[in-house]
């Protein structure tokens, strides 16, 4: 745009009335004050096109999470993500926003950063820092086996952990023991 | 606004007439300064911008911020002066 300055008096009202801008006369007292808020709205106008790539971007940060793993992915594309009906009830605890730091299933996805569903970086750095279960780069297809190893396995070890549990539980019923906790 | 200060209360007690820029609530000698050195020199030059502005909070709020620089507080003290004088009187 050319200068703003060389431009009538009325010109200037006709762009302030382009942009919407609530305006009174143009005269000397008031028109740098519209060239001000002219040259603004022109910049914040050429702002809003790049911005239209961050919405690709996100759709793309949508798919890659879909798949993803339990660490603590949900930060970053939550919205979106949050209306996937997903079948994985492990899934669905992450996607909650808030108690998101609840599950502890196996004990490895200890989710710690909370605020992290901000910026797609911070969840891609995050991301990288999580080494256990990085399962999920392929395709987005993954709406029942997203979790591929974890479920099963955190139910294998529950498992495990519960017959050890009665094991050392059905052991414990003998007088010994009783004799021990006795006298108390 | 809760309260308005004295400042206010005085000046839209009366028509200005010649009173100083330093008059308006909101405007103390640094800002006056500024604004009379700009050519603001009396109260109702500054109300002629206001009502050019068509009395526009916002407008008036940066005008008033490009001039001298005055602050949000300064900035809503001098609109609101200015707003309730011409009620008043206008």
């Amino acid at each position: 745009m050319s200068s703003l300055g060389d431009k009538t008096a009325q010109h200037i009202s006709a762009l302030l009335d382009e942009y919407g801008i609530k305006h009174g006369p143009v005269v000397d007292s008031t028109r740098s004050l519209y060239e001000k808020k002219l040259k603004e709205a022109m910049a914040k106008e050429k702002k809003f096109q790049p911005s239209s790539d961050k919405t690709y971007y996100r759709e793309e940060e949508n798919v890659t999470y879909v798949y993803t793993t339990p660490v603590r992915n949900e930060g970053s594309s939550d919205r979106t993500t949050y209306m996937r009906p997903r079948p994985e009830w492990s899934e669905r605890e992450y996607d909650h926003k808030t108690s998101y730091s609840r599950p502890n299933y196996g004990g490895w996805e200890t989710v710690d950063e909370p605020q992290m569903y901000d910026s797609p970086s911070t969840y891609r750095s995050s991301y990288l820092q999580s080494t256990p279960l990085r399962g999920g780069q392929d395709a987005p297809k993954a709406e029942k086996s997203s979790r591929l190893v974890p479920l099963w396995v955190q139910l294998v070890v529950f498992l495990v952990l519960a017959v050890f549990l009665y094991f050392v539980f059905s052991n414990m019923e003998t007088n010994e023991f009783l004799k021990e906790i006795g006298p108390q | 606004m809760s309260s308005t200060s004295q400042k206010h209360k005085e000046f839209v007690a009366e028509p200005m007439g010649e009173k100083a820029v330093n008059a308006l609530a909101g405007i103390g000698e640094v800002l006056g300064k500024r604004l009379e050195d700009k050519g603001f020199d009396k109260a109702y030059v500054v109300l002629g911008q206001f009502l050019v502005l068509k009395k526009d909070e916002e407008l008036f709020r940066d005008w008033l911020k490009d001039t001298c620089g005055a602050n949000i507080k300064q900035q809503g003290d001098c609109y609101g002066c200015l707003r309730e004088w011409c009620d008043a009187f206008l």
